[in-house]
């Protein structure tokens, strides 16, 4: 057919699992080119493939909103549910409940999370309902053409638009507050760490959030807006390097760093290593959090990494008192008590 | 004087949390064992402490169960109440009253029966004087009445279950109440009860606790609920059975119970179980349903299983929280925007109450589409005589889910919203499955479940939810019929109205009227109630609301010619139907019909 010279077949990498990369991906976007989503897309399918875990246990979860959408977007072999505006936690809970064995991976946005949805997000984080719940945050609500959204910071000025004034939501001290057992903050831009971040909070058992500042390419990436490209570049502080060693990958294999680290130990085995950078944050310690939050705010900046971490909370699997079967396993024998027992209550109500 | 027996209503006037209630669930009781056929009303307000309770009892060997038109005997304890109460006796009725309470007896027209019930119930424990005072009416209308101790004794054992100084002391003050009767009185009055022989044992139960029942053996995987009067009972009735009922050896659960932040939450946690594969269920009042609306839009078209039970009551708004209706009908059969149309059923008794407890998971996942279960206050919160639940005739129905790789690769085409078999129900997988991943979605989408927005996606989409509904129509609870041969007046009624319609019918009947009667149990209607309509000169739709609202959804759904044919007859002021109004509004619909 043609004389070019047969190309040499390319090795299709493997993960441990032996899938390829491609039983990750989704469907073609619809976003902005350059949008942030899409760099967490990339992020949300290289976690999963990395940390080998079976597409089909995964379950996507979103509400509404541009980056509700996303899950068209990754993981096509993944059953996932677009529900309705900021009710998404009450959805995945009560999928969790009947089916506790798949991974919970929620995607919503600011107006989501911080307005519609913030009952239910709160809710959630209350009840340490088990899942990874990533804010993709860019202080405007894109899908309605760039209204200020409950996160957008005093100070900043969108593209169309007056100064915002408006207080903003904190969503990560505000989960800390709550007791939140995994919160960290991360930057679209910033692939590395909010990777590793995130194959941390798929091996968490228990609420874990990760509020990612994603820029609006279109109504929100002005020079004059603190959630924009440059902005966040500039003024990011970054509280440690991040570096996640799954458990199939022992830690004694792994280059110890030569300053100074923190190892925590995750509910899968698996580590996240936190190098510290300047002054060591730890993570065990919500009043320091709050503080590196509320200092980044005051001096309109952006602190990322793993903010707080607990592994003492039960998850809400352990408060429902259920058998270790997933309840959609469990035999219809075992869900509808027998003839007998009916008779026997009939004959007790009659006394 | 001639005595009258076992036929007429006893209305007892007391304060909210002072203890009344057992006391007059003692009385109930007492009568039911004699066999007497009774029914039992509360009506209580919104309230914890202190406000007005009235506990209305009708003895009927007719078997009537509503209130009836008046009182034949007061029980006054209640201050605040008490000239009002007074004021609305019929001459010659009975008035028990505390002598205690500083008020006056201005009636000299009624029978007095004055009490220093406070007095006496001090005497036994001034600490619990105000609980003790309830129980000393007990005893003064047993002594009147003549009921048996044996009966009033097993009622107390039945209502202290086990707690021995409890039932001593309750027996104790009884024992002065009948003392004081006897020792003060002459039996002046007509009324005396009459002990009569039980061919069927029953028991009594509420509907909420039977509907809970029904959710247990209807296999419930998963209770989301937030409280809220008159449904929390049916969601408490859930938890309460689950130790006994649904754990294994351990004392782990086969079904998770989460209280939800709100009821949008409960809504969403139902919806989450009924996508994963299980069966989730809420329980909840008409607010409840205001809340969950946009939920149900969801269930309904990206065809999720889901069971919600609304126990109504009245509205709008917060409306009379503690008082019954039927105004829930329209909201449940279209909730949400857009075109919707929904699954209700409609239990009338609490044999029905367990029934569709079980039954409406089997059809909400046959059809993958939203079930309600329509209760109110009534039938959820008051008593009812039982004679035992019946076990499902049918093993658990788990509609079009593919399970097997094998299955599923024998579809020569697969697609979530395909309609493989032209009943518009297509087939699905669940998550985790790895068969047929798609995300789910309220946004428009096409037999693969793909976002689009093409018309022809739209419409055929829009057309098969039609028509999957309406095939559902003759598979739900068809109607109960009781017809006369002389097809003159049919009355379709729905639910708790069965408690009052064969007293409606027997006051009908006595104008010279031949009634049948169709009793609704499910929304879309079966096809037999269009047929009772054309065999009938005249039909009266029987509702406990304003508008009339299943008349409302005749009139759409009827055939031209049978429109004309069909009459509303809607009244509610939040009282449990009294027979004679609902009578004496059908005869004056009648007669401007026939004008």
């Amino acid at each position: 057919m043609s004389d070019a010279p047969a190309r040499p077949a390319r090795t299709v990498k493997l993960n441990v699992i032996n899938e390829p990369k491609d039983s990750y991906t989704g469907g073609k976007s619809s976003l902005c080119p350059g949008c942030g989503h899409d760099q967490i897309s990339n992020v949300i399918i290289a976690a999963a493939w990395e940390n080998g875990i079976e597409p089909h246990r995964i379950a996507k979860m979103s509400g509404i909103g541009c980056s509700s959408k996303t899950p068209a977007y990754y993981l096509g072999q993944s059953h996932g549910f677009n529900t309705v505006h900021g009710r998404m936690p009450s959805v995945t809970t009560g999928a969790y409940a009947v089916n506790k064995d798949l991974l919970y991976l929620g995607v919503s946005g600011d107006g989501d999370s911080a307005s519609i949805g913030i009952g239910q997000l709160i809710h959630a984080i209350r009840r340490n309902m088990d899942m990874v719940y990533i804010v993709e945050n860019n202080g405007v609500y894109g899908l309605t053409k760039g209204q200020y959204s409950a996160t957008a910071d005093v100070g900043s000025k969108k593209k169309k638009g007056k100064i915002n004034t408006t207080q903003p939501i904190d969503l990560a001290a505000l989960a800390i507050n709550l007791g939140c057992t995994f919160v960290a903050r991360s930057f679209s831009g910033s692939k590395k760490q909010l990777t590793s971040l995130l194959k941390a909070a798929m091996s968490h058992k228990g609420f874990a959030l990760i509020d990612v500042i994603s820029p609006c390419v279109t109504f929100n990436n002005n020079d004059e807006s603190m959630r924009s490209y440059g902005y966040v570049k500039e003024n990011e502080i970054t509280l440690h390097m991040t570096d996640y060693i799954p458990h199939f990958n022992p830690v004694e294999e792994v280059e110890v760093p030569e300053g100074h680290f923190r190892d925590i130990e995750l509910h899968d085995g698996s580590t996240i290593r936190l190098e510290t950078i300047s002054d060591e944050h730890d993570p065990s310690n919500a009043v320091a959090a709050l503080t590196a939050l509320h200092g980044a705010e005051t001096d309109q900046k952006h602190v990322t990494g793993l903010l707080y971490f607990d592994n003492t909370k039960p998850a809400l699997a352990e408060d429902l008192g259920l058998v270790d079967t997933p309840l959609i396993n469990v035999p219809a024998d075992s869900l509808r008590p027998s003839k007998a027992i009916l008779d026997q209550l009939n004959a007790a109500l009659l006394g | 004087m001639e005595s009258i027996a076992n036929d007429y209503t006893i209305n007892i006037a007391t304060a909210n949390g002072t203890g009344s209630q057992s006391a007059n669930l003692i009385l109930l009781q007492a009568f039911f064992e004699m066999g007497v056929p009774v029914s039992g009303k509360n009506l209580f307000p919104s309230n914890i402490s202190g406000l007005p309770t009235w506990y209305i009892m009708r003895l009927s060997d007719h078997g009537y169960q509503a209130p009836g038109d008046r009182t034949h005997i007061q029980v006054l304890v209640n201050p605040a109440t008490w000239a009002e109460d007074l004021a609305a006796l019929e001459p010659g009725s009975v008035v028990i009253w505390n002598e205690n309470a500083k008020m006056e007896m201005n009636r000299d027209d009624v029978i007095s029966y004055p009490v220093p019930m406070s007095a006496l119930a001090r005497k036994i424990n001034p600490k619990i004087a105000k609980l003790v005072t309830n129980i000393v009416y007990v005893g003064v209308l047993a002594q009147m009445l003549g009921i048996d101790q044996t009966a009033l004794e097993s009622a107390v054992a039945k209502q202290f279950k086990g707690k021995d100084s409890a039932i001593e002391l309750n027996i104790t003050a009884l024992g002065l109440g009948r003392d004081y009767f006897k020792d003060n009185f002459t039996k002046d009055d007509p009324y005396v009860v009459e002990p009569r022989e039980i061919e069927t044992p029953k028991f009594f139960i509420d509907g909420n606790e039977a509907a809970a029942l029904g959710c247990i053996f209807g296999g419930v995987q998963m209770l989301a609920w937030y409280p809220i009067t008159p449904s929390s009972s049916l969601a408490e009735g859930i938890i309460n059975y689950i130790p006994q009922l649904r754990v294994d050896d351990e004392g782990n659960a086969t079904c998770a119970v989460i209280q939800a932040e709100d009821e949008l939450a409960a809504a969403g946690m139902v919806l989450g179980a009924g996508w994963a594969g299980g069966r989730g269920m809420t329980a909840t009042s008409g607010p409840g349903i205001s809340l969950m609306q946009e939920f149900i839009g969801l269930a309904y078209f990206a065809e999720i299983p889901s069971v919600f039970w609304d126990v109504n009551r009245v509205g709008p708004s917060t409306g009379l929280p503690t008082r019954t209706q039927q105004s829930d009908i329209t909201m449940l059969y279209e909730g949400s925007h857009g075109d919707t149309q929904h699954i209700v059923l409609i239990p009338g008794t609490v044999e029905e109450c367990f029934e569709f407890g079980w039954r409406a998971f089997d059809i909400t996942e046959r059809f993958q589409t939203p079930v309600f279960g329509l209760s109110d206050l009534d039938l959820g919160m008051n008593r009812w005589a039982c004679e035992g639940f019946t076990y499902p005739d049918q093993d658990m129905d788990r509609g079009k889910i593919v399970r097997d790789k094998d299955v599923f690769e024998a579809f020569e085409e697969f697609g979530r919203y395909l309609d493989v078999d032209g009943d518009g129900i297509p087939y699905r997988t669940l998550p985790g499955s790895g068969m047929d991943p798609i995300l789910y979605r309220g946004t428009g989408h096409n037999p693969k479940g793909v976002y689009s927005e093409k018309p022809e996606d739209y419409f055929n989409l829009m057309a098969r939810l039609k028509s999957k509904i309406d095939g559902a129509r003759d598979l739900l609870p068809a109607p109960i019929l009781r017809e006369e041969t002389e097809c003159e007046v049919g009355i379709i009624y729905l639910g708790s109205m069965e408690n009052t319609i064969q007293e409606i019918d027997d006051m009908l009947e006595a104008t010279g009227l031949k009634v049948s009667q169709c009793r609704v149990r499910a929304l879309p209607l079966h096809s037999e109630v269009e047929e009772f309509i054309r065999r009938h000169e005249t039909t009266i739709v029987l509702e406990i609301n304003r508008d009339g609202q299943l008349y409302g959804i005749l009139r759409k759904e009827l055939p031209n010619d049978l429109i004309t044919k069909v009459h509303s007859v809607a009244y509610s002021d939040g009282m449990p139907p009294r027979a004679r109004i609902y009578s004496d509004r059908i005869l004056s619909t009648l007669k401007e019909v026939n004008q």
